[in-house]
């Protein structure tokens, strides 16, 4: 059984034995309950639990956490070029102007209220303007093709593969499809092709057309292709299409 | 987690926070933040982050809400650096904020709860000693997961970030005796898990218990 002077004693040091273990008991704390512990079973074996977990919390960390990218997010959000993150049922706290040096206490200098209402208008009327330009715009034929015609060999097709394939593997897409290459790379990488079951010259009869609309067809199928255009000689707008890139 | 890195940012190496040069280099950082020098509040970020991110990741197991709550943090201490009078130390008035910010996000997300089993089983140890304090430390995050907030973060206050009790009584905002008690009942459940962590037997459980009980009574 234990004694009162000393169950008041091991009380003390049992509440105190994460602070023996972590090293921030006073000196004065210290002297109090050390000599209990020395001598108390269950102290000593909870202040080895104790310092088991500490050990293994102060260990060194698997993981580091560099502060670089979270310090950029951090100023982004100062500098207010980021928004701040909403929180459910939380109000806003941004300072008007959060870029700023930290408010020591000053109060905002007031602003007439008529400024800000003009500075809306502003915008307002800014940002009407340009949904009305581009819905203008929008209205308006925008494709033009990629290749000049005037220079181009007419009745072919041309196309551009993905920049990550092989040369081997763009000759094998365009085996495999039925088509040669009739022209290109060039610069851009765009080849010029026409369906190897096509005539030497220009392609220019019905069935010709139709080949070149089927392999049109299988390539634009390709995802590997990232463009196909269709150069068509003489005046046959009815044929000439927008180019398809990957995805459309 | 395991296995993240950040390294493309120089990161300061972790002071002494104890020692009284690094307590007056960091009130001096503090206030030349005050006057929004920035590159004083990039040295006392990175003086902290990697403190926080561990602390912060081991109780949320998610970087990303750690980081939010490191950035929280630091947000208000680059507003409120000129409130900074020091009438408590550096890293005490900054843990402070992080304590009532992360206890804000555990409270108003549940997404870290929900990611949470506290009835999974405990994996037992290993008896390989080079591996045992990893399996240790793995085993105490398991196991404190399954504490209230407010004793988990007095658990990682105390044994892993070092704070004396009245250091932690301030940064949680609460009487000594209360940081005790909290302490007290996690160090109670934390024992409770300790047979199935260590795999003691029978008696060594009894004799464990024995010694709580004389440590309660």
């Amino acid at each position: 059984m234990i004694a009162t002077g000393d169950f008041a004693c091991h009380e003390e040091a049992w509440l105190a034995l994460p602070w023996l273990a972590n090293g921030r008991l006073s000196q004065t704390e210290r002297d109090k309950i050390e000599p209990h512990v020395r001598q108390c079973s269950a102290c000593k074996e909870e202040l080895a639990f104790q310092r088991l977990i500490c050990d293994s919390l102060t260990a060194p960390d698997r993981v580091t956490y560099a502060p670089g990218p979270s310090f950029r997010k951090l100023m982004d959000r100062i500098d207010g070029t980021a928004p701040r993150p909403q929180k459910t049922g939380e109000r806003s706290k941004v300072p008007a102007s959060p870029g700023r040096a930290p408010n020591r206490g000053k109060v905002s200098p007031w602003r007439p209220p008529g400024l800000a209402w003009a500075a809306a208008s502003f915008a307002l009327v800014i940002g009407f303007v340009g949904v009305l330009s581009t819905v203008y715009r929008s209205s308006e034929l925008l494709y033009t093709t990629h290749t000049d015609t005037a220079r181009a060999t007419p009745n072919i097709l041309h196309i551009a593969f993905d920049r990550s394939l092989t040369i081997g593997e763009a000759e094998e897409a365009l085996r495999s499809t039925g088509a040669r290459i009739v022209e290109g790379p060039d610069s851009t990488g765009v080849i010029g092709i026409r369906p190897v079951a096509s005539g030497a010259g220009d392609a220019t009869s019905a069935g010709d057309r139709r080949e070149m609309r089927v392999l049109s067809a299988r390539l634009r199928a390709d995802p590997r292709v990232r463009w196909v255009e269709p150069i068509l000689g003489g005046d046959s707008p009815g044929e000439r299409r927008a180019p398809l890139s990957r995805g459309q | 987690m395991k296995g993240t890195h950040h390294n493309d940012s120089p990161s300061p190496a972790e002071p002494n926070y104890r020692t009284g040069s690094s307590v007056a280099r960091e009130v001096e950082l503090i206030a030349r933040i005050a006057e929004g020098d920035r590159k004083a509040f990039e040295e006392l970020y990175g003086l902290y982050h990697r403190r926080l991110a561990r602390f912060l990741t081991r109780l949320t197991k998610r970087y990303d809400v750690a980081e939010e709550v490191i950035n929280d943090t630091f947000y208000i201490v680059w507003r409120k650096a000129g409130a900074f009078r020091g009438d408590s130390q550096p890293s005490t008035w900054i843990l402070g904020i992080a304590y009532r910010k992360a206890r804000n996000a555990f409270r108003s997300s549940s997404r870290i709860l929900a990611l949470e089993n506290p009835d999974a089983p405990l994996p037992p140890l290993t008896s390989d000693e080079s591996l045992r304090t990893e399996e240790l430390r793995d085993w105490l995050v398991h196991a404190l997961v399954q504490l209230p907030v407010e004793q988990r973060l007095a658990v990682e206050l105390c044994y892993e970030l070092g704070y004396s009790c009245e250091e932690i009584s301030t940064i949680m905002g609460c009487p000594v005796n209360t940081v005790k008690t909290r302490l007290f009942h996690a160090r109670a459940k934390l024992q409770k898990l300790l047979p199935a962590l260590g795999g003691a037997t029978p008696a060594d459980e009894r004799d464990r218990k024995g010694s709580r009980e004389k440590g309660k009574s």
